[in-house]
């Protein structure tokens, strides 16, 4: 019992992580329709941005992560301008093929920025607690606890406020949102600032927790959008459940199946709850 | 363009690929087109499903794996001719994607596309994990080339692999012709255009999908054996996510939809990097802007815009 919570314990970080990339994606896709693939890649840039912001030029990590989340606002407006607006309409697979060059440029860009090397954001934050027999790093708990922090606060944001209210017009109905005065060129750049931002963070949490090296934003872009199915495409309560479900199914399947294949374990899953509900858990038939 | 006109084309390229091996002075460059027409392979099955049908599928090199894997298996462990095996790499991947495709085509855009590419990672994963089978990470090393030592043609040699290739491309490429222009063909094309309509007059969609799917399956499958069989050496790396993404970039740069279409883009995918080398490290970078400014401003692909252009010369010259 206190192994399987153990593992639990161990698939919310991760499942964290997940959330906040699956957010980013799932927004973008219900206001634009595009399959982001470039998120993952945009998210390790900020990861690394962090890195070398501590390691070379010696900031204390919070104003560091405070420098990275603000470049990945202005960022995430940059590509949606420039990239994707040309393409809004377009059909999707050519947004797609967008989403596929805009990846390669970010991959190349952080190689060109970052080198190569495998590389491991220092936190300092070693100790360990021991909760009922059930250990936790301190770095875990305080990812755990970030990560849930930033998704109450974009629940909030989007539910509560004008502008949110303002996206998921665009995402219902987005002729009836211009028809309500919703300026729609203003809510995708919005969106992306946001996605990216969100992004950025889960590039810090998995820079910390594990590393960021080249490939893992490709790693991390594809579970997201594993998260994406099994919530449902645009669901925002989809994207928190399935990241979490993605999380602790993986651990679990680590744990006491194969580390090895527990990427396996995971995609069998999505396949399964695709084949039993095709919207999704959260998704609206 | 006019009929033809088309037919034109279609010979100047034939000769034109006859004879280049002749033309080309550079052995590396010839390397390249010998892998450039396995791509040639790789995306005319990929154009059935993506550029016919218009259901994006992320596992073309997966699929080329699981040829490349199975020709290369099946000669090792029951001894079987080279002829044979490559025959047979087709057939297993065309289970695999009647297993797979069954319950993918259930769903639809987006949907389809993330469960294909989750099918290439799970290919991937396997195939870099049972190692007993598969060597992992180091791969198998050692395939024989078809035909016997000392037989009258020498596979080793690069020009005469070549032409294999080559011969096997064209008639891939006429058999994806013929079977756009069947009955099959003309179904594909509907549901691409409304695939709620194809259901509503009667046409049972899911069953056309499939035989794209599998079809595409099987020209993977076979472009797989021949890689195999031409670098004697496989490993998990070749058949990831980058390879099938550049299977989908063929048929967009080429032309998705048209049978010129993916040969063309099979070229640009090999030899694009290859001419982006100078740049070094800003390769990537280069690569991935090209793709966009292209996607943006020329959006029907190479043979798109050929045709679109030959049509506006007619027209003036008439």
């Amino acid at each position: 019992m206190i192994e399987i919570l153990q593992q639990i314990v161990n698939g919310l970080a991760i499942g964290g992580v997940y959330v906040l990339i699956a957010l980013g994606l799932t927004t973008v896709f219900g206001i634009l329709g595009i399959a982001h693939f470039a998120h993952g890649s945009v998210s390790m840039f900020g990861g690394y941005l962090t890195f070398f912001l501590v390691a070379s030029l010696g900031f204390p990590l919070l104003l560091a992560i405070l420098v990275a989340l603000l470049i990945g606002l202005v960022l995430g407006v940059l590509i949606e301008w420039l990239a994707y607006r040309p393409v809004r309409n377009a059909s999707h697979i050519n947004a797609f093929i967008v989403a596929l060059g805009l990846t390669m440029m970010v991959e190349g860009l952080n190689l060109e920025f970052f080198g190569h090397e495998q590389v491991v954001i220092p936190t300092n934050l070693s100790r360990i607690f021991d909760i009922g027999g059930v250990t936790i790093p301190e770095l875990r708990l305080y990812v755990i606890m970030a990560a849930a922090l930033l998704i109450v606060a974009m629940t909030l944001f989007v539910e509560k406020t004008k502008t949110g209210q303002a996206i998921r017009a665009v995402a219902e109905n987005r002729d009836a949102a211009i028809l309500m005065g919703v300026n729609v060129k203003t809510i995708p750049m919005i969106v992306f600032s946001i996605s990216t931002a969100l992004g950025v963070c889960a590039g810090v949490m998995v820079g910390s927790l594990f590393a960021i090296a080249p490939g893992i934003g490709q790693w991390l872009v594809v579970k997201g959008f594993a998260v994406l199915i099994l919530g449902g495409l645009g669901s925002i309560p989809g994207a928190i459940v399935g990241g979490l479900v993605l999380g602790v199914t993986e651990a679990l399947a680590a744990g006491f199946i194969s580390s090895a294949y527990k990427d396996v374990i995971a995609f069998v899953v999505m396949i399964a709850v695709l084949l039993l509900r095709p919207q999704g858990l959260m998704g609206k038939s | 363009m006019t009929f033809s006109a088309k037919h034109l084309v279609y010979g100047a390229a034939l000769i034109g690929f006859a004879l280049l091996p002749q033309l080309i002075t550079v052995k590396y460059y010839l390397h390249l087109s010998v892998l450039a027409l396995v791509w040639v392979i790789a995306a005319q099955g990929q154009n059935l499903i993506q550029g016919y049908t218009g259901y994006v599928s992320i596992v073309q090199a997966g699929f080329m794996g699981i040829g490349a894997y199975s020709t290369t298996l099946l000669g090792l462990h029951y001894n079987l001719p080279v002829w044979l095996t490559i025959l047979l790499a087709p057939v297993v991947s065309a289970l695999f994607a009647l297993c797979t495709g069954y319950p993918s085509l259930r769903v639809k855009g987006h949907y389809f596309a993330i469960v294909t590419l989750a099918f290439n990672l799970v290919i991937f994963i396997v195939l870099m994990n049972y190692s007993e089978l598969t060597g992992g990470e180091a791969g198998i090393t050692g395939i024989p080339k078809p035909g016997s030592k000392g037989g009258w043609l020498n596979f080793a040699n690069r020009e005469v692999y070549y032409y294999f290739v080559l011969i096997i491309a064209v008639l891939m490429t006429s058999l994806a012709g013929l079977i756009v222009r069947s009955r099959i063909g003309q179904a594909l094309l509907a549901i691409r255009q409304n695939e709620t309509l194809v259901g509503a007059i009667g046409i049972a969609a899911w069953k056309y999908k499939l035989f794209a799917f599998v079809a595409a399956a099987m020209y993977a499958g076979l472009a797989g054996a021949l890689y195999a069989h031409y670098q004697s050496f496989i490993n998990p790396d070749v058949f990831g996510l980058a390879q099938s993404l550049d299977a989908i970039l063929a048929v967009i740069i080429g032309g998705s939809g048209t049978i010129l279409g993916p040969v063309i883009g099979a070229f640009v995918v090999v030899f694009l990097p290859e001419y982006l080398r100078f740049a070094d490290s800003f390769r990537l970078i280069l690569y991935g802007l090209v793709l966009v400014l292209a996607t943006i401003f020329m959006p029907r692909g190479i043979a798109g815009v050929t045709s679109d252009l030959w049509t506006r010369l007619t027209r003036r010259a008439a």
